[in-house]
């Protein structure tokens, strides 16, 4: 039975202030109810700032990026009407599409448009955090143009992955939420709402493609409604159907005057615009003389790109893929971070990889230095506390010292203090540096007293 | 000509004088719904702008910090202003006082200021009439000597029907003129702040403070001019109109004050001649659609969550007619045949509108079709509309309308309407300062 599968993704644009106020939109890490004015709130009589030209921009961007083509005609601003404790106006406002007719990955992209995020209601305890209220958000719609799970997954991989590379979406992650459409042969058309993951994804898509198959099979027609996906219980359940679904009174937003978005524009986002993630994997083949596995692992994040090229400055590199591809994703896949998340520094990568071509370090004793660096120290500390001379070679180097100076011996023995750290220079010189000095002066204070 | 407001006393004296007056007359008026308690500290420490020590009674639907923007609604007995609307701070900026916070027909929906959850207001020129609305108290203030300006606001005359009632003086601005941010929404696409007082020069004067750039979405890029400097009564070689429709749908005794009027600018230099507006009749259901999908639309934020009470539960008839026939008229099915249609004949009026002022360059008529009726006096929801025929023409079209008393009728005062071109303010200024009949 053929299925298809079609989303409506929606990310937060990462802009300094919300869509139609200049309240900041970074909200994280303030108190609930402070990154807000009275326009974000809704309160009575507010109006709205014109549209935040960052975001219009990054609508573009992303827009380009998934070979959309730009709309000519004016794009206006709809009032999308809906009753929820989270949206402080009764109503979320949500732009006609900006791109239209793009591609990723052979799947249709019917349209990108802007829109405003609501609050963020607890029903736990009744209350809402207006910090979310107006930030901007983009919306990504599909074509059913997807047919398995499986496919379902690989698309979203791609896109998030397009998303990061646009450099117009908030990082911190988290923020992506999905709606999904999934009919089989010609069935009734099901949306699951509330999934915002792409492993939520892949299991909600397992689950709802076999319910709609058992209905079939059992001769039952599959109902038009919108389900919710259960996260803790990995399973969807109807919200509502068709006959009690809302009407969203939509019209153009009074208050503002439709967007026009100039082919100048256009044409300064386009030559401004970010090398796509494909592009970048065949520049590292090509430029780097790397294999595509390679330059396919490097690429997975644009950070971690941008940090490979900084490496290869001062690294061959053929050996800095292998680090970053063998190593680094290793580490990064350990502890479930982003290279982004990370705190590795280009400077850490470079002095391990360094050590390694010069014999100072093994390739595994690399792998341990990495970690500890993720763990929040940096790789010049560990290489230096890791390459130390151990206690008894130390010891031997003390009495090595000892026995070749017998005139410092002497002098310190006849209270002249200074001839002590000659004496620990020495052991330094024995032991081509490696020696912890502090160490090295208890040793010989010991032994010449 | 001096450009600022002249005070015979002090400040602090004649914001006492404003109050006594209040006192002793507003329980019998009922022009305010709230007196600003801090009035008379903020006059000491007024700043020395060009409005300093002026009185201003601010409608109940505009924002200003402290006080209640009711609506004169039940809906937001309680709702204190957080923040002050834009042309309250640059009032303020410039020296003058709010002294109370207006009545009002709820949520500005009504033409006779009987709506109001605090009670009618009376017409302080025609004591058993209505004012007007839905800016009543705000020209019943000015016209009582309560204040010596007023705020109003105007989607379809809700500052020129009162001002035409109670024979004071009252400007609609081009529709982005004058920022709304703080003015609580009846429809967003035709709503205007204005001034209302007793003279054309004071409004001009009220004008070119509160007008001007802001950042809101829907303004124009547009600086006011220094009207009140530019005032001049001559007419040489201005043109004005006179809708012939004007005459099928007005009240003969209005008429006849109107007419008396028109001479009068003649006197000054004008010519007078007849246009045509035939579509002026469709601008009254074009108006209603679009203000009942606009304002269901403002008002979905008054859900109970935030503002004590949803507004459904507690509003007036009127208001509630409007929510329903709003919520009605924008369903799926029915947004093409009636809101985009509604929208289509709005450019079509907009169009003869302009084109009617291609070839003259004011137009001018009368304000309402027929004199304010007795208060208490029952009308049917249509009869209420129709009071809005020869005002709602200006808000469809985004152009600047301002009244001027004209004369009066059986005791009544009645007001010449005067229409001008987008941004043509100052010339519209002139024309109804040379109706004013003031040297």
């Amino acid at each position: 039975m053929k299925v298809r599968i079609g989303f409506e993704i929606h990310e937060q644009l990462a802009t300094r202030t919300k869509l139609f106020c200049t309240s900041p939109a970074d909200y994280r890490d303030a108190e609930p109810n402070t990154n807000v004015c009275e326009i974000c709130l809704g309160m009575p009589g507010a109006k709205p700032m014109g549209v935040n030209a960052e975001a219009v921009e990054g609508a573009v961007a992303i827009a380009l990026m998934l070979n959309c083509e730009i709309v000519q005609e004016p794009v206006y601003i709809l009032r999308k009407h809906y009753d929820y404790p989270d949206l402080p106006s009764g109503y979320q406002r949500t732009s006609m599409p900006i791109g239209r007719n793009g591609e990723l990955a052979g799947v249709g992209i019917w349209e990108v448009h802007l829109e405003e995020d609501p609050g963020k209601y607890d029903p736990v305890t009744g209350k809402v955090d207006y910090n979310r209220s107006g930030v901007p958000l983009v919306e990504i719609v599909t074509a059913p143009d997807i047919t398995s799970p499986e496919e379902a997954r690989a698309f979203m991989r791609e896109l998030v992955k397009v998303l990061q590379y646009s450099r117009r979406v908030r990082r911190e992650g988290g923020t992506m939420r999905v709606d999904v459409n999934v009919s089989i042969e010609d069935g009734a058309r099901v949306e699951i709402k509330n999934i915002n993951s792409i492993r939520g994804l892949y299991r909600a898509l397992k689950f709802e493609i076999t319910r709609q198959k058992n209905l079939r099979r059992r001769g039952k027609a599959v109902r038009r409604e919108t389900r919710a996906y259960i996260e803790e219980q990995m399973i969807t359940r109807s919200m509502r159907t068709k006959e009690t679904a809302e009407d969203y009174r939509y019209i153009p937003d009074p208050d503002l005057p439709p967007l026009r978005i100039t082919p100048e524009l256009v044409e300064r986002i386009r030559r401004e615009l970010p090398e796509a993630p494909h592009q970048k994997l065949a520049r590292f083949v090509e430029q780097y003389r790397i294999s595509r596995d390679d330059a396919w692992a490097i690429t997975s994040e644009p950070e971690m790109a941008d940090a490979f090229e900084q490496v290869c400055t001062q690294v061959e590199p053929a050996r800095a893929a292998a680090f970053f591809r063998h190593i680094i994703k290793k580490t990064l896949n350990y502890h479930n971070l982003s290279f982004a998340e990370s705190g590795i520094h280009v400077e850490d990568i470079v002095q391990v990889l360094r050590a390694i071509s010069e014999g100072r370090l093994s390739q595994q004793a690399g792998e341990l230095v990495m970690r500890r660096v993720v763990e929040g120290e940096r790789a010049a500390e560990v290489l230096r506390e890791m390459s130390r001379v151990d206690e008894q070679s130390l010891v031997s180097a003390v009495e090595q010292a000892i026995h070749q100076n017998p005139g410092a011996v002497e002098d310190y023995r006849m209270g002249k203090q200074e001839a002590i750290n000659y004496l620990v220079g020495q052991v330094m010189r024995i032991t081509k540096g490696r020696a912890d000095a502090a160490r090295a002066l208890e040793l010989l204070r010991e032994r010449l007293s | 000509m001096a450009a600022e407001f002249v005070l015979e006393h002090s400040p602090e004296e004649h914001l006492a004088r404003c109050l006594d007056r209040i006192e002793r007359e507003d329980g019998r008026i009922n022009a305010f719904i709230e007196l600003n308690p801090r009035a008379t500290e903020e006059v000491r420490e007024a700043p020395h702008g060009k409005l300093r020590g002026m009185v201003v009674g601010v409608k109940s639907n505009i924002n200003v910090r402290g006080l209640r923007a009711t609506c004169a609604s039940r809906t937001l007995e309680n709702y204190v202003s957080p923040y002050d609307a834009v042309v309250v701070e640059r009032l303020r900026r410039e020296g003058a006082v709010v002294v109370g916070m207006t009545n009002m027909d709820e949520f500005a929906c009504g033409s006779s200021g009987e709506t109001s959850f605090f009670g009618p207001t009376r017409n302080p020129v025609a004591e058993d009439r209505i004012p007007g609305g839905s800016s009543s108290g705000s020209a019943a203030a000015v016209a009582a000597g309560f204040a010596d300006a007023a705020l109003g606001s105007d989607t379809g005359g809700s500052i020129r029907n009162p001002a035409s009632h109670c024979g004071v003086v009252g400007v609609k601005p081009t529709y982005g003129l004058v920022p709304r941010h703080g003015l609580i929404d009846l429809a967003m696409s035709l709503d205007q702040i204005g001034p209302i007082t007793r003279d054309v020069r004071t409004a001009a004067l009220l004008l070119e403070v509160i007008a001007g750039r802001s950042r809101e979405a829907s303004m124009l890029n547009a600086d006011p001019e220094p009207y009140s400097r530019r005032l001049t009564p001559d007419l040489s070689g201005v043109r004005v109109g006179f809708a012939r429709e004007f005459e099928e749908l007005t009240a003969p005794e209005i008429l006849g004050v109107v007419k008396r009027s028109l001479r009068r600018l003649e006197a000054q230099g004008a010519e007078v001649v007849e246009v045509e507006l035939p579509s002026l009749e469709k601008a009254l259901p074009t108006y209603y659609l679009i203000v009942f999908v606009e304002f269901f639309s403002a008002t979905r934020r008054y859900d109970g969550r935030r503002y004590g009470h949803r507004i459904e539960e507690v509003c007036g008839a009127e208001v509630l007619r409007r929510i329903l026939l709003g919520s009605y008229i924008s369903q799926k099915e029915y947004a093409g045949r009636y809101y985009r249609r509604a929208l289509q004949f709005r450019s079509l009026i907009r169009r003869e509108l302009l084109e009617a002022l291609e070839k003259v360059d004011v137009l001018a008529g009368p304000t309402t079709p027929k004199l304010p009726h007795r208060l208490g006096e029952e009308l049917s929801p249509l009869e209420m509309y129709a009071y809005d025929l020869l005002t709602v023409p200006a808000n469809l079209a985004g152009i600047p309308a301002g009244v001027v008393p004209a004369g009066r009728a059986g005791g009544i005062p009645v007001g010449l309407q005067v229409h001008a071109k987008p941004l043509q303010e100052q010339l519209m200024l002139n024309v109804m300062l040379a109706a004013e009949g003031r040297e």
